[in-house]
């Protein structure tokens, strides 16, 4: 009699840290996005500021800095889904990274302090990015590995949880900055 | 950075004369030792010889061994303490000087405890405590200060005494190249060798530390443990490069090695079981290779700032 009751109860309490456990996994998912979503704003914050400063000098790049305004106007005004703006994201990481390259050409501008405190800042908001997208691969990897592993799987199939996508780079980013290109658009 | 040759040749050229005087002062000490040697040996030859001679019990030659080698620990350290004194002021201060102008060295000081608990590394609060060998100033940017410690916990009293190592060896701490709130501490890893994936999951439910980040360079996992307090933060000062240059660390020096990060500043425990920049008694002054070992061991701390690539300052921190 006592063996049943004790067999329930732990039974009962495993699948309670099963249960709880996933759906850590999945909020912690949620938190990090969240967190991508606060340092893109940072980024697109920035990125006025950015233009105006290097418009005067960087006369040939012109069309990209429209390009980025475009961009920028896109995210700010809303109601993106997520793969969307993941995907705006890499649009605007790659044309900010041909507008740094760009930078090189103009030695007025690099002794430019404002900027360089903005060049600084930015890649401060870069890097932060950059982080941010890595722990949130670590989190969908662990929520991943809960959902495909015993004896989580079980209760996730239960509960409907799927695997989630981590942040891939696209194959058209993978290939380097061909800036000539760029610039031609 | 000096290289060897340049060492070599200040060796020749600038240190050679003060190791030669240092030389004679080393015999001397040799000297005065071996007396007090001969006296302790009297000591307990006399003792053995009462006992035997007058049947008196035998903890007379216990109790007087035991007497003996305190008078002895005491008599060496004070012999010793003159020339241990002068060869760092000649020797090491010099050796310091040279690697960089603006380090200055302080043969008596060392980290203070509060600061060594400041870095988390080390949850044990250590009751003895000591270090020397201070340097400190600025390489390029960066702020640097370092010294040896040695962080002992003893618990117990009488004969349950026991000693345990907190922490031995050298203590670095440096203005870190980005600013950050949170705080991110890096550890040895031992139980992922061992255990694998069960030992992540003990490790991620350690109760004294901050929550398990899980970091995506398999090199740097394979060697270290990592808890912060902020999973994006970590990352933020955990970069890739970082990560790979902590590894290169590591496999360079070959010991077990500490880091943390709190308060835009970084602190890295490099543990060495010998002690550090203490001239020799037992051997020549004479020869290059201990000061070539007194750089190398200096040349190492001091590096840690191109190691960890402190000098890059691309963000918004200067």
């Amino acid at each position: 009699m006592w063996i049943a009751i004790i067999a329930a109860v732990v039974v009962i309490v495993l699948v309670v840290l099963l249960y709880n456990s996933l759906v850590g996994k999945k909020n912690q998912v949620i938190n990090v996005f969240g967190t991508i979503d606060a340092m893109l704003k940072k980024r697109y914050d920035l990125l006025p500021k950015l233009i105006t400063t290097v418009k005067t000098y960087m006369q040939h790049e012109r069309a990209l800095l429209e390009q980025i305004t475009e961009m920028r106007a896109k995210a700010v005004s809303g109601g993106l889904s997520d793969d969307e703006k993941v995907d705006l994201d890499n649009k605007v990481t790659k044309a900010l990274g041909g507008i740094m390259v760009a930078v090189e050409n103009y030695p007025d501008l690099k002794a430019n302090q404002n900027f360089l405190q903005l060049q600084g800042t930015m890649n401060e908001v870069e890097e932060q990015i950059s982080a941010a997208r890595r722990a949130y691969n670590a989190a969908v990897t662990d929520y991943n590995n809960a959902v495909e592993m015993f004896p989580t799987n079980m209760a996730a199939s239960m509960m409907g949880y799927k695997l989630k996508k981590v942040f891939e780079i696209s194959e058209e980013q993978r290939q380097d900055i061909d800036t000539d290109k760029l610039f031609k658009a | 950075m000096k290289t060897l040759s340049e060492l070599k040749h200040f060796y020749q050229t600038q240190l050679l004369a003060d190791l030669k005087a240092l030389e004679l002062k080393r015999r001397k000490v040799l000297q005065k030792r071996m007396y007090v040697n001969t006296v302790i040996l009297c000591i307990v030859a006399a003792a053995v010889f009462v006992t035997i001679k007058f049947g008196m019990p035998p903890h007379i030659i216990f109790i007087s061994i035991v007497l003996s080698v305190i008078l002895a620990v005491g008599a060496y350290r004070f012999i010793g303490k003159d020339y241990i004194a002068e060869f760092k002021i000649l020797i090491i201060d010099r050796i310091v000087r040279f690697i960089d102008e603006n380090l200055t060295y302080d043969r008596m000081a060392c980290i203070p405890k509060s600061t060594f608990m400041l870095s988390q590394i080390f949850k044990t609060k250590p009751n003895r405590y000591k270090g020397d060998d201070l340097v400190s100033g600025k390489i390029g940017q960066t702020k640097i200060c370092f010294s040896e410690l040695n962080a002992e916990y003893e618990s117990g009293s009488g004969k349950n005494r026991s000693v345990r190592t907190v922490f031995k060896g050298l203590f670095f701490i440096g203005d870190f190249n980005k600013n950050f709130s949170c705080r991110t501490v890096v550890l040895p890893d031992t139980a992922e060798k061992l255990f694998g994936r069960i030992g992540q999951k003990l490790q991620s439910m350690n109760l004294v530390r901050d929550d398990l980040i899980k970091l995506d360079d398999p090199e740097f996992e394979k060697l270290f443990v990592v808890y912060g307090t902020d999973q994006v933060g970590a990352r933020y000062v955990l970069s890739t490069s970082l990560m790979k240059r902590i590894v290169d660390f590591k496999n360079k020096t070959n010991r077990d090695i500490y880091l943390s990060f709190i308060g835009s500043m970084v602190f890295v425990a490099v543990s060495y079981k010998r002690n550090l920049f203490e001239p020799r008694i037992f051997q020549t002054l004479l020869d290059f290779g201990p000061v070539r070992e007194y750089f190398e061991d200096l040349q190492l701390a001091i590096g840690i700032v191109d190691d960890l690539n402190l000098n890059t300052r691309i963000w918004s921190k200067n």
